[in-house]
């Protein structure tokens, strides 16, 4: 039984440890993300990869041939403990037409190292909750 | 009570024994010398006349211990490094010389003293409290963040590096060891997770592009400005660490421009320039005085022995540092929407 316990104690150290070390206290926004949008029966995958390049948030959602490119994000600091973000970006359908992104959240969580972004998501004519935390 | 205060200061009074409060420490200790305030806590600090500054047989300054003799740079505790900016000619700016008064003039009266942004945990003042710094609005928002949560989340909580000017605001000894012949200098830390740093002396660029791995302590090359001042500029940091314990925020755009000199035996005048474009508009200096400590020698330190405070520490959401990470698209407990 002990060295069952020790055996589950060492691999919480194991997981751990990297998490702590993989700490980034840079521009909170900075990073790669990843979650869902949409219903949860049928949700949609996310992945933000974003910079900070000292003046704007620049990056792409779902990178690749569809992927859509960040065109301006905001932030609001009014509360100190989650930021207001607002992301536009502009990306293709599998037809290649243009589709708009709008993202209208919460960053959360800002100096742990899970940082949890999420709100509501709109994509061309959907609409929807999303959930993203900070890989 | 923050990360770094639980974590630091349990060493520094093994160390030290019981020398001086660490509310008073963080702010008052370390001014820079031409402020008439002396140097470091008050721990270490020689009685009697300054004693000429130690020299290489080259002529320049020697940093370390002269031949025969014991000692250690006493560090200080700069847990605000917002409160040690210097302007041009190396004085305290003017808004921080009234805020360390009207702090000074509070305590008198029975106040905390604690408006200016100083002093350890409670009462801290957040961005708005220090409007010299040159705040983006991001980094005033981050500053604010870590000012309401008490500095919760410093890395040097996790008993991670301090990095940059902040290695010289943790409050351990350090030695300087000058290898002229081997165009090095290594800088040994007792604590500061008992590190080294290496500064090359032998005039190489800095390394560009990927080659350049962004780490805790940067990539130092240093040169000397005469022979009493070495100059080392550094680049290529990581973005594991604050500026201070008060939660100053940096990112991996810094680069810091220090100042070394040793003005007489038994004291070192520190400055650094911190330029992030990241983080700040401009560039700022922050400058203090360590003091040597004459006979000591650097004890063994671990950080991470029987670090309880990681055990206990909870995110904003009420969920363990250390538990398990959170699925993909599933929201952790406790958000505020």
């Amino acid at each position: 039984m002990r060295s069952r316990v020790l055996l589950v104690f060492a691999f919480a150290i194991i997981v751990a440890v990297p998490a702590t070390v993989g700490a980034q206290f840079g521009h909170p926004m900075k990073g790669q993300w990843s979650g869902e949008w949409g219903p949860k029966n049928s949700p949609n995958r996310i992945l933000l990869n974003l910079d900070w390049d000292g003046k704007e948030i620049t990056g792409t959602i779902n990178p690749g041939p569809n992927g859509a490119t960040v065109k301006s994000v905001v932030f609001d600091y009014t509360n100190p403990v989650a930021w207001g973000v607002k992301i536009t970006a502009e990306g293709k359908d599998s037809s290649g037409k243009p589709v708009a992104i709008s993202v209208d959240g919460k960053l959360e969580n800002l100096g742990a190292y899970t940082k949890l972004f999420h709100g509501t998501w709109t994509q061309g004519g959907q609409k929807g909750e999303f959930v993203v935390t900070r890989n | 009570m923050g990360a770094t205060a639980a974590v630091v200061f349990a060493s520094s009074v093994w160390v030290f024994g019981q020398e001086q409060a660490p509310g008073q420490a963080g702010q008052e200790g370390g001014a820079p010398a031409a402020a008439g305030r002396g140097g470091g806590r008050g721990r270490g600090r020689q009685a009697g006349p300054a004693l000429p500054t130690p020299r290489l047989a080259d002529g320049t300054v020697n940093f370390g211990r002269v031949p025969g003799e014991k000692g250690v740079w006493a560090v200080p505790y700069i847990t605000n490094m917002g409160m040690q900016l210097v302007g041009d000619d190396g004085q305290p700016l003017p808004a921080i010389a009234q805020a360390r008064q009207a702090a000074a003039a509070a305590r008198g009266a029975g106040g905390g003293g604690r408006a200016a942004g100083g002093g350890g945990g409670g009462g801290r003042g957040g961005s708005k409290s220090e409007p010299w710094m040159p705040w983006m609005p991001w980094s005033a928002a981050m500053y604010d963040y870590n000012s309401k949560n008490e500095s919760k989340y410093d890395p040097e909580g996790y008993c991670l590096p301090p990095g940059g000017p902040r290695m010289m605001a943790t409050p351990y000894q350090m030695e300087i060891i000058q290898m002229p012949e081997h165009n090095r200098i290594v800088m040994i830390f007792e604590g500061a997770t008992h590190i080294w740093r290496e500064i090359y002396m032998d005039g190489r660029k800095f390394p560009e592009g990927d080659l350049l791995n962004p780490t805790y302590l940067g990539y130092s090359i240093g040169r000397w400005e005469g022979k009493d001042t070495l100059v080392v500029e550094n680049t290529g940091f990581n973005e594991n660490t604050w500026l201070d314990y008060f939660g100053h925020p940096h990112t991996d755009k810094m680069s810091v421009t220090e100042r070394w000199t040793r003005p007489s035996k038994q004291t070192l005048h520190y400055q650094a320039t911190i330029n992030d474009p990241g983080a700040y508009t401009k560039p700022f200096t922050v400058a203090w005085d360590v003091p040597w400590r004459d006979g000591g020698e650097l004890p063994e330190y671990i950080c991470q022995e029987n670090n309880r405070y990681l055990n206990r520490l909870e995110d904003d959401l009420g969920q363990p540092i250390f538990g398990p990470r959170p699925q993909p698209g599933v929201k952790p407990s406790g958000g505020t929407r």
